[in-house]
């Protein structure tokens, strides 16, 4: 399997809380790799620290091969670090379509110079990225919501319009944060297929979930996480028939 | 007659700065007071040029006094918004302050007394028609420049940017240099304005750059709709053709200035109560 992530040594602390510490971690292509672990556990800060949301205070990140430690936020995206939030932070005063029309990797239309000197390039872009918006939605089944304020939408499509969102950046690594938290139903299903279906094209996915269920059915490696160390890594059932780590998550 | 002229020459200037401001902080989402300094940056500019290089053309003044006002402006937004956005407020007033607290103390601006003897350009009867037609063609571009900007996918990217800056960056986006370049349009504008300003009137001098005037500017922009694009051009007309019309009702002096005063304030009240987002701005979003 091609490795697609690689976490050495990442040692974060906010004061006297430590979230990260000493945090090794690889993922391949096509992979799904599950993150579990309490609240606080510091699954999120993981993903700050890998999409160059906050610095580390020592260690090393590399994707596909290549140290991206001085990278920062925007430029990980454009290298293909895709991530969705845990209260989704979509463009509340926009369209689920303009939201999505946010997400490509580089976008030529958002560009001062083109706008003057590039307006046929410009519209050619557009075209182009909303038939891609409009694919993705309709993976989803979310065409009909393409010109809905997001705001006006019930919480489980927000939760959809998120993924669909970050899935307009196509690169390499897909990281989701707790996407099933208060998503039921029809929603449930589609965020399974379309997770399954990114990481079958190829992309390697990690998922932070408390549905242990939903990491069962998705994923054939776990890691577990608390008080910023990862405790154990392997395949779902261990970490599940663990005793430790049963107490220690599920408060037994 | 010039009368008039003066005072459509005014109301463009001002939808120049109107508009621009607008771009700055009703889409930008940048709060700064410096907006009246960079115009007087223009305004000096161009003023000082006309005066001590005689031999370069009007337009290339101009030119030149916008492109000061950009590069000010970069090296403003560029240090302070690396702190944060918060302090880009701060930092634009004291920019503004100590800037114009330079021009004061400084012999080559004229100091507290302006620059007077800026050479006319334009001389003759047409002088007026023709700086109307200027400005007024100025203040037409700015505006559909602003809102060519609003409009596409790059004002798109603004209301992201202002909704969710961080959703917005890791997508790939880079919001300092967004913001950046926002604020130096919006300033480089403000420049412009300045520069035919001290063209028009040939006389500048640093009272007429206050960090007040920023609250005049705001004024026109809230009152005819923050974050539209023609939203400052109704409210400059406002601001500035009410008190004007009022002086048509041939008061006496005495009477006037109060009658002034307090119709114009009633009025902006009436407005802002009517249409809290401003004349143009949508209603129902200001609630
Ligand atoms: N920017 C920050 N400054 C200070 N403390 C922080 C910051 N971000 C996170 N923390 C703290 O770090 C710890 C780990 O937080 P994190 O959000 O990573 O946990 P998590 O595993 O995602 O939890 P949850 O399951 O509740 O989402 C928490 O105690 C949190 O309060
Ligand atoms: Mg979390």
């Amino acid at each position: 399997m091609t490795e697609i992530l690689r976490v050495e040594g990442l040692q974060k602390r906010f004061g006297g809380i430590v979230v990260s510490d000493n945090i090794h971690l690889t993922i391949g292509a096509g992979e799904i790799l599950g993150l579990i672990g309490p609240n606080g556990a510091g699954k999120t800060s993981l993903f700050n620290l890998i999409s160059g949301v906050l610095r580390p205070d020592a260690g090393s990140i590399f994707l596909n091969g290549q140290k991206i430690d001085g990278a920062p936020l925007y430029k990980r995206a454009r290298m293909g670090i895709a991530r969705t939030w845990q209260n989704m932070l979509l463009f509340r005063t926009m369209t689920v379509l303009d939201n999505m029309l946010v997400g490509p990797r580089d976008y030529a239309g958002e560009s001062v110079t083109r706008l003057a000197f590039g307006r046929a390039g410009v519209r050619a872009a557009e075209a182009a990225m909303r038939a891609r918006a409009m694919g993705i939605l309709g993976r989803m089944g979310l065409e009909s919501t393409a010109s809905s304020m997001v705001v006006d939408l019930p919480f489980g499509q927000q939760k959809l319009i998120g993924l669909a969102r970050t899935l307009m950046n196509d690169g390499p690594l897909l990281l989701l944060d707790e996407p099933m938290a208060g998503v039921e139903g029809a929603a449930y299903e589609t965020m399974q297929r379309v997770v399954r279906q990114e990481a079958a094209s190829g992309r390697a996915v990690c998922v932070v979930e408390h549905n242990v269920s939903f990491i069962r059915d998705l994923c054939s490696r776990a890691v577990f996480m608390a008080n910023g160390k990862i405790l154990q890594d392997g395949t779902v059932e261990d970490l599940i028939a663990s005793a430790t780590l049963t107490e220690l998550y599920f408060g037994v | 007659m010039d009368y008039l002229i003066t005072l459509a020459i005014l109301i463009a200037i001002y939808v120049i700065l109107g508009a621009s401001y607008n771009l700055v902080i009703g889409y930008g989402g940048l709060s700064t007071v410096a907006h009246p300094i960079f115009f007087a940056i223009g305004a000096y500019t161009t003023g000082l040029l006309s005066v001590n290089v005689p031999e370069l053309p009007a337009v290339v003044n101009v030119l030149l006094g916008m492109v000061t006002a950009v590069v000010a402006s970069v090296l403003l937004a560029g240090s302070a918004l690396r702190v944060s956005g918060d302090y880009l407020l701060i930092a634009s007033l004291g920019f503004q302050l100590g800037l114009l607290q330079l021009i004061k103390n400084l012999d080559f601006t004229g100091g507290p007394g302006g620059l007077s003897a800026i050479p006319s350009t334009i001389l003759g009867a047409a002088r007026g028609p023709a700086f109307l037609a200027i400005t007024g063609a100025a203040a037409v571009a700015c505006v559909f420049i602003i809102r060519a900007i609003v409009n596409g996918p790059y004002g798109r990217a603004i209301s992201a940017m202002r909704d969710e800056e961080l959703a917005f960056t890791a997508l790939g986006r880079n919001a300092m240099s967004m913001k950046i370049a926002i604020f130096a349009i919006g300033c480089g504008m403000a420049g412009g304005a300045g520069g035919i300003y001290a063209y028009y009137f040939q006389y500048i001098s640093p009272d007429q750059f206050e960090v007040l005037a920023s609250a005049t500017i705001l004024t026109m922009v809230v009152l005819g709709g923050m974050g539209t694009p023609f939203g400052p051009v109704v409210g400059a007309i406002l601001l500035l053709a009410i008190p004007q019309a009022i002086t048509f009702l041939q008061l006496p002096p005495a009477i006037m200035a109060p009658t002034q005063g307090i119709i114009f304030t009633v009025l902006v009240l009436v407005f802002l109560y009517l249409r809290p987002a401003g004349i143009l701005g949508n209603k129902a979003r200001a609630i």
